[in-house]
C-alpha cells in the first residue's frame, strides 16, 4: 500500500471521526417553564369575624345525607331501607338535582360490555327501581339510557323518599360541619328558619361540589369544566317541514312528553363551578342566549309555533371538587374489569376513550366496578362521599359524573352508612361482606 | 451443593468450557439471540439490537449525517476489534454467516463456480462510504444485519404478501448458497469487505511504521482503491439528483430527516416498525413512489395514534433516518396536522362531547362558543398540534382528519 493510498484512508476515517464524535444527534427539545397557577377567583380583600352564637339542634339521626340529587336520594332511601334512621337535606324545592332540576334527562349509562362481550344492563338497585316506576307512569322513553320527564322524576323521588320513611328538609343548605377531632358529628344547615344543627352518627356528602368534605378539611382537586344550562322546547310536533324555506335546525332530543324536546348546552369551558359571581354571570348570559336562539328559531320558516318551555332551575355545573380519598379509581381499572373486594356496584360508560394507544368506542367500553374505598375520605371519620365528587382520575370524569354512576355511589354510601350506624363502627371499618349482602338484597347488580 | 454445581450436573465443567471456546457454538448462541431480538416482540430499545454491531451501517450513517448517537459505540467497538482480528465478527457473531455456511454445506455444490467471482465486498464498502461522505450511502441496504432484521419485520404488523415478498432477501440469500456456496461472505458482503480493508490497512501500518520497510503491494490495487473511493464521492454528489425529487407525501415518525435523505438512508431493517407500541408504523406500499418502498410510514386508519410519552422509533433507528429524541422535544416534532370538519361534530348538534380536547396531550384543542355559548365547537391551534392523531382516533363522529403539515 502506498502513502497516497494510506493518506486516503486516514482522511476518510479521520474526517468521519472528527465530524461524528463532536456532535450528538439526539434532539433534546426545549425545557418548558412551569405554568403558574392562576389565583383563586374570589379573593376577598376585607373580612369580618362572626360572633359565636347558640344554634338549635333540630334533629338527631343515624344517617344524615346532605344533597338530594341522584346520589343523595339513593343514599337516603338505601340507608333507611337498611334500617337506619335517615335525614335528608336539600337546598332546592325538588329531589333529583341535575337529573330533574337541571333537566339532564337521560339516565346514562345503563349498559356496558361484560367480559364475554355481551351488552349488559348495569344499573339495577334503586336506579333501576326509579326507572321502572317512571316507565310504569309512561314518563320514560328508550330502553338503553332512558330519558325521563323531570316533573315525573320529582314526583317519583318524593314518593320513594316518603315510602322509605326518610325525614327530609327542602330549602335548606348544609353550610358547615360539626367536628369532634377527626370525627364528624353533624352538619349546620341554614334556611329561612336561620342557622340550625342536625347531629348524626354518619354523614353522607352528596352535595356534588363536595361542600361537606371541604368544610371538614379534606384535601381535594378542583376541576374547572364546562357549565351549561339546559332548556326545553314546546310544540316540536307542530313544526311544519313542508313550509318553503324550511331547513333543519338543532332542536334537541325528544322527551317522554310528545311535542317537547330537551336541548343540551355544552357551555363555556374552564368555568369554576363553586364561584358564585361566575355562576351568576353565566346564568344571566345563558338565559339571554337561549332566549335569543329560540327567537331566531321561531323566525325560521316552519318553526313559528315552537316556544321556550323552560330553562333548567339548576345551572349545569358538570364538575367542581374531586375528593382525594382512600383509593383513586383509575382509567385502567375501568378498562380491565378490575375486581374490588369492596365493590359497591357496577357502572357503565357512554364516551369513547383512548386506552394504551387504541380507541375504545362507547359501545365497546367494559363495565367497571366502583370500590367502597373511593367513597372514603382520608382523614375524617364517619363521613362518606357519593355523587360526582368521589375519588377518581380526571380522565374518567365523563363516566363518573353522570346520573347512573351517582345512583350507584349513592346507593353504596347509603348502605355503608346504615351498617356503620347500626353496628356502631366507623364507616371505614364496616364489614365488607355485610355491605355486599345488603346491596345484593337491595338488588344492586354485581355481574 | 452449590447452585452452579446443580446447574452443571450431568456435564463436566471442562466440556462446558470447550463448548464456549469454540467459535461455532458461540455463533449459534449469538444467532439465537439475534433472532430473538429481531422478532417483533416487546424488546423496547433492544429491538433489532444486532444492527448496532454493524460498523458498515454505523460508518455510512456517521459519514452521511456527520453526527453520532450513543449506540454507535457498539459499531466502533466491533470496528476496533476487527482492526486486530479480521473477520472476528463473522466468525463469532454474524447470524447471516451461520445461515450462509449451513446452506452452503447442504447444497454440496462445488466451490469452483464461486471462485471466478471477484471479491466485490470491499469495493462496495469503499464506494458506499465515499458516496456517504458526499450525500448518499449507496449500498447501505446490502448490510447483512439489515437484511436479516428486515426479514423478521415482515412478521410484525398487518402481514401482507407484498411486504413478505419485498422483505424476503434473507431466505433468497440463503437459498442461493445451495448453488453458490460461500458466495456472500467471501465475495459480496460489504461488511466483510470492510473488515478485509481494515486488515489490509493494519498490515500496511505495521510494515511501514513498525518494521520501517516499504512493501510494494502492486500499483493496480491502490489505483483501484482510489477509483472506488473517488467514484463513490462523485456518485454521492450526483446520484441523489437523479432520484425523483417530487415524492408523494408520507406521514413519517417524529424526528425523521427530510424525505429525500430518508429514502436513501433508511435500511428497511424494520426496527421502528417492530418497536412501535401502538403498531401505527407500517411498511410503505405506495407503488407510485419506488424510492420510498418499504420505508416506515405512520398510518392513522386503524385509530391508533403516536403516544405522547414514547420515543422508541428514534431510539432503535440504527441509521439516523429517525433521530433519537426526548419526550420534551416531541412537543415540537411535527408528524402531521389536523383538519376539523364541523359538519359531523356532535357539538354542533347540541350533543355532549369533548373527547378531542381531553385526549390532546399538547393542549392544541379548545372548545369555544361557535356563535353563542349555546353551541360550541372544537378549535385547533396548529402550532401546538404535532399531528399525533389522538383526537382523530378518539372522535366518535370522525370529524377530525389527519393532514400533512402546512
Amino acid at each position: 500500500m502506498k502513502r497516497r493510498d494510506f493518506v486516503t484512508r486516514i482522511v476518510v476515517a479521520g474526517s468521519a471521526l472528527s465530524m461524528g464524535i463532536g456532535c450528538g444527534r439526539k434532539i433534546e427539545g426545549e425545557q418548558q417553564g412551569k405554568t403558574t397557577t392562576a389565583a383563586h377567583a374570589t379573593n376577598p380583600q376585607r373580612s369580618i369575624t362572626e360572633p359565636a352564637r347558640e344554634i338549635p339542634v333540630i334533629a338527631e339521626t343515624d344517617v344524615l345525607v346532605i344533597g338530594g340529587g341522584p346520589a343523595g336520594v339513593a343514599a337516603a332511601i338505601a340507608a333507611s331501607r337498611a334500617g337506619a334512621e335517615t335525614y335528608l337535606v336539600e337546598r332546592y324545592n325538588h329531589l333529583g338535582g341535575l337529573w330533574t332540576g337541571g333537566l339532564v334527562l337521560p339516565l346514562l349509562s345503563t349498559h356496558a360490555i361484560d367480559k364475554q362481550k355481551r351488552r349488559k344492563k348495569v344499573i339495577h338497585g334503586l336506579g333501576g327501581e326509579m326507572a321502572d316506576r317512571l316507565f310504569k307512569l309512561g314518563m320514560a322513553i328508550n330502553e338503553v339510557n332512558p330519558t325521563i320527564d323531570p316533573e315525573a322524576g320529582k314526583y317519583v323521588l318524593d314518593e320513594m323518599i316518603t315510602e322509605s320513611g326518610v325525614k327530609m328538609l327542602y330549602h335548606a343548605w348544609g353550610v358547615n360541619v360539626i367536628m369532634d377531632g377527626n370525627n364528624i358529628r353533624g352538619v349546620i344547615i341554614e334556611s329561612k328558619s336561620g342557622r340550625q344543627a342536625v347531629l348524626a352518627k354518619v354523614v353522607v356528602d352528596c352535595t356534588g361540589d363536595g361542600d361537606i368534605f371541604h368544610w371538614a378539611g379534606e384535601s381535594y382537586n378542583t376541576m374547572n369544566y364546562h357549565i351549561g344550562l339546559v332548556h326545553r322546547l314546546g310544540n316540536i310536533d307542530r313544526i311544519d317541514k313542508t313550509k318553503p324555506g324550511y331547513k333543519e335546525m338543532p332542536i334537541g332530543l325528544p322527551t317522554p312528553i310528545p311535542g317537547v324536546n330537551w336541548v343540551n348546552m355544552h357551555g363555556l369551558d374552564n368555568q369554576n363551578g363553586i364561584d358564585m359571581p361566575t355562576l351568576s354571570g353565566l346564568q344571566v348570559q345563558y338565559r339571554k342566549e337561549i332566549w335569543d336562539s329560540v327567537r331566531k328559531l321561531k323566525q325560521t320558516p316552519g318553526y313559528e309555533e315552537v316556544f321556550l318551555l323552560d330553562t333548567a332551575s339548576q345551572l349545569g355545573v358538570r364538575m367542581s371538587r374531586i375528593l382525594e380519598g382512600e383509593y383513586r379509581l383509575t382509567l385502567e381499572d375501568t378498562m380491565t374489569y378490575r375486581n374490588f373486594d369492596d365493590v359497591i356496584g357496577i357502572s357503565g360508560a357512554w364516551t369513547s376513550m383512548l386506552y394504551k394507544g387504541k380507541r375504545i368506542l362507547s359501545h365497546e367500553r367494559p363495565l367497571w366496578q366502583i370500590p367502597y374505598r373511593s367513597l372514603l375520605p382520608q382523614k375524617t371519620e364517619n363521613l362518606l362521599v357519593a355523587g360526582r365528587c368521589f375519588c377518581f382520575e380526571e380522565t374518567l370524569v365523563e363516566d363518573t359524573r353522570i346520573i347512573g354512576t351517582c345512583l350507584i355511589t349513592g346507593h353504596g354510601a347509603g348502605v355503608g352508612a346504615a351498617i356503620a350506624a347500626n353496628d356502631h363502627v366507623a364507616v371505614r371499618d364496616i364489614n365488607r361482606q355485610k355491605l355486599r349482602k345488603i346491596l345484593e338484597d337491595q338488588k344492586v347488580w354485581f355481574g | 451443593m452449590s447452585a452452579s454445581n446443580l446447574f452443571f450436573s450431568g456435564f463436566s465443567q471442562n466440556k462446558i468450557k470447550l463448548y464456549l471456546a469454540k467459535p461455532k457454538y458461540i455463533r449459534r448462541l449469538s444467532t439465537a439471540i439475534a433472532v430473538l431480538l429481531a422478532l417483533p416482540l416487546p424488546w423496547g430499545i433492544l429491538t433489532g439490537f444486532y444492527i448496532w454491531f454493524s460498523p458498515f451501517v454505523m460508518l455510512n450513517s456517521v459519514f452521511l449525517l456527520k453526527s453520532m448517537v450513543l449506540f454507535n459505540v457498539f459499531g466502533w467497538v466491533v470496528l476496533l476489534i476487527s482492526f486486530f482480528r479480521n473477520r472476528w465478527f463473522c466468525r463469532y457473531l454474524c447470524p447471516v454467516g451461520l445461515g450462509c455456511d449451513t446452506f452452503s454445506r447442504w447444497g454440496r455444490s462445488k466451490v469452483s463456480n464461486v471462485k471466478k467471482i471477484p471479491p466485490l465486498g470491499k469495493w462496495l464498502t469503499l464506494i458506499s462510504l465515499g458516496a456517504a461522505l458526499t450525500g448518499i450511502p449507496l449500498f447501505i441496504y446490502l448490510d447483512p444485519i439489515a437484511i436479516f432484521n428486515g426479514f423478521f419485520a415482515a412478521f410484525s404488523t398487518s402481514p401482507s404478501f407484498t411486504v413478505f415478498v419485498s422483505l424476503s432477501g434473507l431466505p433468497l440469500l440463503f437459498l442461493s448458497h445451495l448453488i453458490f456456496p460461500g458466495m456472500w461472505c467471501g465475495k459480496l458482503c460489504p461488511l466483510g469487505g470492510l473488515f478485509d480493508e481494515l486488515t489490509t490497512l493494519r498490515k500496511w501500518i505495521v510494515k511501514t511504521f513498525v518494521k520501517r520497510k516499504v512493501i510494494r503491494t502492486g500499483s493496480n490495487f491502490t489505483r483501484r482503491t482510489f477509483l472506488a473511493l473517488g467514484s463513490g464521492l462523485v456518485s454521492g454528489l450526483f446520484v441523489p439528483r437523479l432520484l425523483p425529487s417530487k415524492t408523494a407525501r408520507i406521514f413519517r415518525p417524529p424526528a425523521s430527516i427530510n424525505e429525500e435523505l430518508f429514502n436513501i438512508l433508511c435500511v428497511r431493517c424494520g426496527n421502528c416498525i417492530k418497536a412501535c407500541p401502538t403498531n401505527i408504523l407500517r411498511h410503505n406500499l405506495q407503488t407510485t413512489n419506488a424510492v420510498s418502498w418499504m420505508t416506515p410510514e405512520l398510518t392513522f386508519q386503524d385509530n391508533g395514534y403516536c403516544l405522547e410519552d414514547c420515543t422508541r422509533c428514534g431510539d432503535v433507528c440504527p441509521t439516523g433516518s429517525i433521530s433519537p429524541f426526548t419526550v420534551e422535544a416531541k412537543k415540537q416534532l411535527y408528524i402531521g396536522s389536523i383538519e376539523i370538519g364541523l359538519e359531523k361534530c356532535l357539538l354542533t348538534d347540541n350533543k355532549e362531547c369533548d373527547r378531542c380536547k381531553t385526549v390532546c396531550s399538547y393542549r392544541a384543542i379548545e372548545i369555544v362558543p361557535s356563535d353563542t355559548s349555546l353551541i360550541t365547537k372544537p378549535v385547533a391551534d396548529l402550532k401546538k398540534c404535532v399531528g399525533c392523531g389522538a383526537c382523530a382516533a378518539v372522535c366518535p363522529s370522525e370529524t377530525i382528519q389527519m393532514v400533512f403539515p402546512g
